[in-house]
């Protein structure tokens, strides 16, 4: 089964189409805005441009998801700058502050966040939505540079003196990771669809099996899954922590003070 | 080589690092290419809040690579520093972090609003891209390649920072207004950024003489304002009084009032002594010392891996 | 063992990979570049590398310059502005411009292919 564009989808594969659009482009676009904190403060100037090309590549993915919203009605305004942040729908993993000098962190968020990724556009190449399938493709080219990126990262940051560091992001991190397959209200009409091939528990599954040993592999200590309690907020309720709240407000301060009447595009002529 | 072949050798892409470079020559270059790598860096640093301010999506990606580039093309600025075997680039980045490395008086003046942004990355990176123009024929090759390099790129820069300052003036008066406050407040800053007049440089005699720089300060400035007054003027911008601007119509050239100029803070702000230079080297050197540990990690990796052959010294 | 050889034309100009030579070792590497690299080409000057300290990663690992739209890393995006009248900016975008055109042909080649 395969659905036409924006125009043809009843009510209910919208708010399915929506959804799945809203998760994709909010957990790019709060990564990326997270990402950008360690631009000039990376370790070193080629860690530096390789974060900063990562952060690039994150938004530029956001903006192709929200691109999709525009067309079906949706502005970049009603996306970004002058919606409810109770209503972002990314996973609390991607809104978590970074301590300051904490590389760890960001390295390992990325790992767990980058590996979701690339198990979701997987699921997505064969999506019953065209203007998703579409797009695939693109984004798991870049994906793979991430997931290099932060593999390679990681075994040079483990097994040392500072071993310890990257433990303590496990800790931290993993359980908001979980929250990264955490269903939203139309999860299931998302799958019956077919606008996503698997459904979250599957892809949880597979990224567990990837995960899991790879960090262990490191002789990091994973906690165990099905032990993980949830954290309260896992962003795919839109409930989230006051980080977020923080951010927003932050990223937003220069647009609502300019009060331009549209925000500008600079885009290729192709 | 001694002082005087250099002198009558020197000329665009002279000397590379094989060449046996008296200490003068290295000192000179190196003084001059860590100074403008460091400023690739603290002009980063300046620009990097705005990353997050930015008011579109495309604005922002803009923005990230924008910021990218600096620290892209401090990468390439240090290397050619290091190719002349006076220090590492570790060294010059501790120096920077301890308040001894030098940077553009620009950068010593944290930017508070969106206003000031399209000032850095218009007027000063326009006088910057000026002058590195005119550095690709420097004697140095490893730093014209260098500036070969970052001239590519720049033209994007200075292009991403005209239209954010054409989408302030053409936006609602009171936006407009308040570029005109920034502009009022960053022009004398632009106008020092050529320094003072050639009389009072100390370095510029050696390095002219063997062929680092091959302009004078004076003459950037004159390609400046002959250049970026008609832009300002085309946005709306109104030229302050101060300093005053005299243009002599039979030479085409403008004289600026220099006594206008605060040359005290100028002055103390070469020696990092200025209250806006505490706060960017010392926030700076902060960062730079949080993520210390991963420097030593990857160092101690890099010993224990050495699967490659340690680089041979420039 | 087999060495890779860069040649540079002028003073002040790159280094550019021409080829390779065998040799038993970097002295040797040298006096056989010279000749099979540098005999009738202009040369000023050559450097010599062990092929095995050469690491490639090529366009079939990975995505130069990225898949989505990076427009915004270019001058010519930016043509709400006129920057005509900056000498430097105007050869900055030429340069930036050809460069895009090379990467573009390239890219619909494979395309094509």
């Amino acid at each position: 089964m395969s659905l036409d564009g924006p125009h043809s989808l009843t009510p209910d594969e919208r708010d399915a189409v929506e959804e799945l659009l809203f998760r994709m482009a909010d957990d790019e676009y709060v990564a990326a805005e997270r990402y950008i904190e360690w631009q000039i403060f990376a370790p070193t100037l080629e860690s530096d441009l390789a974060l900063s090309n990562i952060a690039q590549d994150e938004f530029g993915h956001a903006r192709l998801w929200y691109d999709l919203l525009q067309d079906m009605g949706y502005s970049e305004q009603e996306c970004i700058w002058e919606r409810d942040p109770a209503t972002w729908t990314h996973s609390t993993l991607v809104e978590q502050p970074f301590e300051e000098g904490d590389w760890a962190d960001a390295i390992l968020r990325s790992y767990l966040y980058d590996t979701a990724e690339n198990l979701r556009m997987e699921a997505l190449v064969d999506s019953s939505y065209p203007p998703i399938a579409d797009r695939v493709a693109k984004v798991l080219a870049e994906e793979r540079y991430h997931r290099e990126h932060a593999q390679s990262w990681l075994e040079r940051l483990t097994g040392g003196e500072h071993h310890e560091k990257v433990q303590a992001a496990v800790d931290r991190l993993f359980p908001y990771a979980l929250t990264l397959f955490a269903a939203g209200p139309n999860e299931d009409a998302i799958v019956e669809l077919g606008l996503r091939t698997e459904n979250l528990d599957d892809l949880r599954e597979e990224w567990l099996e990837i995960v899991v040993p790879f960090l262990e592999s490191l002789d990091l200590t994973v906690p165990e899954p099905d032990e993980v309690a949830l954290p309260e907020e896992t962003g795919r309720d839109a409930s989230h922590t006051d980080a977020w709240f923080d951010l927003y407000e932050d990223f937003t301060h220069t647009y609502n003070e300019l009060e331009l009447e549209e925000p500008i595009r600079l885009r290729g002529e192709g | 080589m001694d002082l005087d072949t250099v002198k009558e050798r020197a000329g665009p892409r002279q000397f590379s690092p094989k060449d046996d470079m008296p200490q003068e020559y290295r000192e000179a270059a190196t003084r001059m290419i860590q100074f403008h790598a460091n400023s690739e860096v603290m002009g980063g640093y300046l620009e990097k809040p705005f990353i997050r301010q930015a008011p579109s999506l495309d604005r922002k990606l803009a923005f990230s690579a924008k910021v990218q580039d600096e620290i892209g093309h401090a990468q390439l600025l240090y290397r050619a520093a290091e190719s002349l075997g006076v220090k590492t680039r570790d060294e010059m980045l501790d120096e920077l972090a301890e308040g001894k490395g030098k940077f553009l008086n620009c950068f010593h003046y944290p930017m508070k609003t969106w206003y000031e942004v399209p000032m850095i990355g218009f007027f000063v990176d326009g006088a910057a891209m000026r002058r590195q123009a005119t550095l690709k024929s420097t004697s140095w090759e490893p730093y014209a390649h260098a500036m070969d390099k970052v001239c590519f790129e720049e033209g994007f820069h200075v292009k991403h920072g005209e239209d954010m300052l054409r989408e302030l003036m053409t936006s609602s008066k009171a936006n407009q207004e308040r570029t005109q406050e920034a502009f009022e407040e960053w022009w004398p800053r632009v106008i020092q950024f050529f320094g003072p007049v050639n009389s009072q440089s100390t370095h510029h005699g050696f390095a002219a003489e063997v062929g680092l720089k091959t302009k004078s300060n004076d003459e950037l400035r004159q390609a400046f304002l002959n250049t970026y007054i008609p832009k300002a003027e085309r946005y709306g911008l109104e030229i302050p009084d101060t300093p005053e601007i005299i243009y002599h119509e039979d030479e085409g050239r403008y004289e600026v009032v220099e006594e206008d100029l605060d040359w005290d803070q100028f002055w103390t702000i070469a020696k990092n002594d200025y209250d806006g230079s505490y706060e960017q080297i010392g926030s700076r050197a902060d960062r730079q010392e949080a993520v210390e540990w991963v420097r030593e990690q990857m160092d101690s990796y890099e010993t224990a891996h050495s699967g490659t052959a340690p680089q041979a010294a420039d | 063992m087999i060495w890779e050889v860069f040649r540079q034309e002028k003073p002040g100009g790159y280094h550019r990979h021409v080829g390779n030579v065998h040799a038993p070792d970097r002295e040797m590497a040298k006096l056989f570049a010279q000749i099979q690299h540098g005999r009738r080409m202009q040369t000023h000057s050559i450097w010599v590398a062990p092929q095995d300290e050469i690491s490639e990663v090529d366009d079939e690992d990975t995505s130069f310059g990225g898949t989505t739209d990076k427009a915004y890393r270019w001058a010519m995006t930016y043509n709400r502005v006129d920057a005509s009248g900056i000498q430097e900016v105007v050869e900055s975008e030429a340069e930036q411009r050809a460069a895009a055109k090379k990467r573009e042909a390239a890219k619909k080649e494979e395309a094509d292919s």
